[in-house]
């Protein structure tokens, strides 16, 4: 039960675009179709779920202080969360070079239409965001996995509602200067007023 | 009439292309429009038009589904303030008098800013022509605010929703939120004290109120109820018989000036529907997927709000109202028709949700409808792939 709140919680209430304003850049740029916007949205649930659990491991078993231990008693006294983002980093790089590889051979059609931007899912801050709020949320390792899986779905769920607004507005007149980013961004503070409905909502 | 027309027909040259003061041509066109409605009769042969309907008759049909709730909370607004101010009114003329007082400004501000000031400006820069959307928006403005509202704020909030919400779409008929509501969203995040709590639905004047007057609204009491554990209806009748089901049906409670009477609404959802202005879809799908969203709350409720009979969910508050005249606004809404059974069920259950269960908000209404304005698009999208689908599975090449 509490993983199901969890799970709720960080789709809707602690949506990380709308609550957090994560992962904005790749939120504007590839949320021009529904049909890529739902791609984006799937490579990020897959790369939050995945990274979220190993870096869970990482920190619980290399950077933590003291948790080399199972290594040998004399590192006790080893701190080595110095490292933690850039080895969160490294491996979020990595995994993303593996869906990368994922969507290459299973859907060229997809991995054209998303371009430039997977392997910019490395550098988007939703999932180095994930990571962190993790760490500093004391989450045990399921947790971590719904939480990741969770906080992707809410990504998910907000771009493609996005997409859908913003196929819509092919029949709207948008003035010239605010054409394109401009009126996304209006639109995406829009949005974050209507995601207000669930924010208060203690689970 | 005929020396307006007169008039019009006299200084039109100055306007037309060419003319001195072409720049302001949609300044006189929607002058001329709204007077002298289209002249456009179809031949006696030929092609015949079976119903003209027009922007214009559609959004004056809406304002005249309107009307009898406006009247009401007119009314409403000098009758709760006789009753909390425990001053005698010399005769019922004093109750529409305090209320006219109170309401017209407000009407009067929301028009003077959103329509002569906001989208003329708008229409002489941009030049496209004044539609007669604002003609809803500017009295759905009124009619979801407090009647205590500062006016300054009525006006902020009309031209930030209208320039933010509409002209940057490009005005009428292409907005993806809902004016009005965006107007109150904003006033209700901007300026929370002057939008919510016990003290700012009954106009008292700067009188002080009678000894034991409360100006809570029937949400804020059953809200309550989830910390105290009393029985909600118990609660909501210790404040006063006004609280009872059938009374909050009639709606002389306190609560935003259009939003009390859920039988003036009614009487506003019969002409809509029957005007075919307003999908009957909608509103029965809203007012089923709440009623049902509650029912369900009330089985397996763990406190006194949630098991609080669904019924009384349908009278309190702004449901009714939201449903009837925000919900089913066609711009923001579903376009198609599946959609709109989704559409209308999801802002029923929405309210619910937010009313009950996000202690942050006492009602849900407002942020249900605009958050599903936001997935309209999304419900069509899919409507009409499973659409495309169906047809191209019975296509037989």
């Amino acid at each position: 039960m509490e993983l199901v709140n969890l799970g709720i919680k960080s789709v809707f209430i602690d949506n990380m675009i709308f609550a957090y304003f994560l992962g904005m850049c790749s939120f504007l740029a590839v949320s021009k179709k529904v049909t890529t916007a739902i791609g984006l949205g799937a490579a990020v649930v897959f790369v939050l779920g995945i990274t979220a659990p190993v870096n869970w491991l990482v920190q619980e078993y290399i950077l933590k202080e003291g948790a080399l231990t199972w290594l040998s008693a004399d590192f006790a006294g080893l701190n080595l969360e110095f490292l933690q983002f850039i080895m969160f980093i490294a491996i979020i790089a990595a995994i993303v070079q593996l869906v990368e590889m994922v969507v290459e051979k299973f859907s060229p059609t997809l991995y054209g239409a998303l371009g430039i931007f997977l392997p910019l899912i490395a550098v988007n801050c939703a999932i180095l965001g994930g990571s962190l709020f993790m760490v500093q949320r004391d989450y045990t390792l399921a947790e971590a996995g719904v939480f990741g899986v969770g906080s992707g779905l809410g990504f998910m769920f907000a771009i493609v509602a996005l997409a859908a607004v913003r196929e819509k507005l092919k029949y709207s007149n948008v003035p010239d200067g605010l054409k394109g980013l401009g009126i996304t961004m209006l639109i995406t503070g829009l949005m974050g007023i209507a995601f207000k409905s669930f924010i208060g909502i203690a689970l | 009439m005929k020396f307006i027309q007169q008039a019009i027909d006299k200084v039109k040259p100055a306007f037309e292309k060419g003319g001195k003061l072409e720049k302001y041509y949609f300044l006189f066109e929607s002058i001329e429009t709204f007077l002298f409605v289209p002249k456009e009769t179809t031949l006696r042969k030929g092609v015949q038009i079976r119903d003209g309907v027009d922007l214009k008759r559609f959004m004056i049909t809406v304002v005249i589904a309107l009307l009898p709730a406006l009247v009401f909370g007119t009314y409403n607004v000098g009758y709760q303030y006789y009753q909390a101010t425990g001053l005698e009114p010399a005769g019922s003329w004093d109750l529409w008098w305090i209320g006219i007082q109170r309401v017209v400004p407000i009407v009067i501000v929301s028009y003077v800013f959103g329509l002569f000031i906001t989208e003329f400006a708008f229409s002489v820069i941009r030049q496209h022509p004044i539609n007669e959307g604002f003609l809803v928006t500017g009295i759905l403005i009124p009619m979801v605010l407090p009647p205590t509202i500062p006016l300054w704020q009525v006006a902020v909030a009309t031209v930030f929703a209208v320039v933010i919400a509409k002209e940057a779409f490009g005005g009428t008929g292409m907005n993806v939120l809902n004016v009005a509501l965006v107007a109150r969203a904003f006033l209700y995040f901007a300026y929370p004290g002057f939008m919510s709590g016990d003290q700012v639905w009954v106009y008292l004047g700067g009188h002080t109120p009678v000894d034991g007057f409360s100006g809570a609204t029937p949400l804020g009491i059953v809200a309550s109820t989830v910390e105290s554990g009393q029985n909600a209806v118990a609660a909501l009748l210790e404040h006063g018989d006004h609280y009872s089901l059938g009374s909050m049906f009639y709606g002389l409670i306190p609560g935003s000036i259009g939003e009390t009477s859920v039988l003036m609404i009614l009487i506003g959802a019969v002409i809509l529907m029957a005007t075919g202005v307003g999908s009957w879809r909608i509103i029965v799908s809203g007012f089923a997927g709440a009623y049902l969203m509650a029912l369900l709350l009330q089985v397996t409720g763990v406190n006194p709000y949630m098991q609080m009979a669904p019924v009384y969910h349908l009278v309190m508050g702004g449901l009714a109202f939201g449903i009837v005249f925000m919900a089913t606004d066609p711009v923001t809404a579903s376009q198609t028709n599946t959609g709109k059974w989704i559409y209308g069920a999801m802002i029923g259950v929405l309210t619910i949700i937010i009313r009950v269960l996000n202690p942050a908000y006492p009602e849900g209404i407002m942020l249900a409808i605009l958050f599903m304005n936001v997935f309209a698009p999304l419900i069509d999208y899919y409507v009409v792939g499973a659409n495309k689908k169906r047809r191209l599975k019975r296509a037989t090449v």
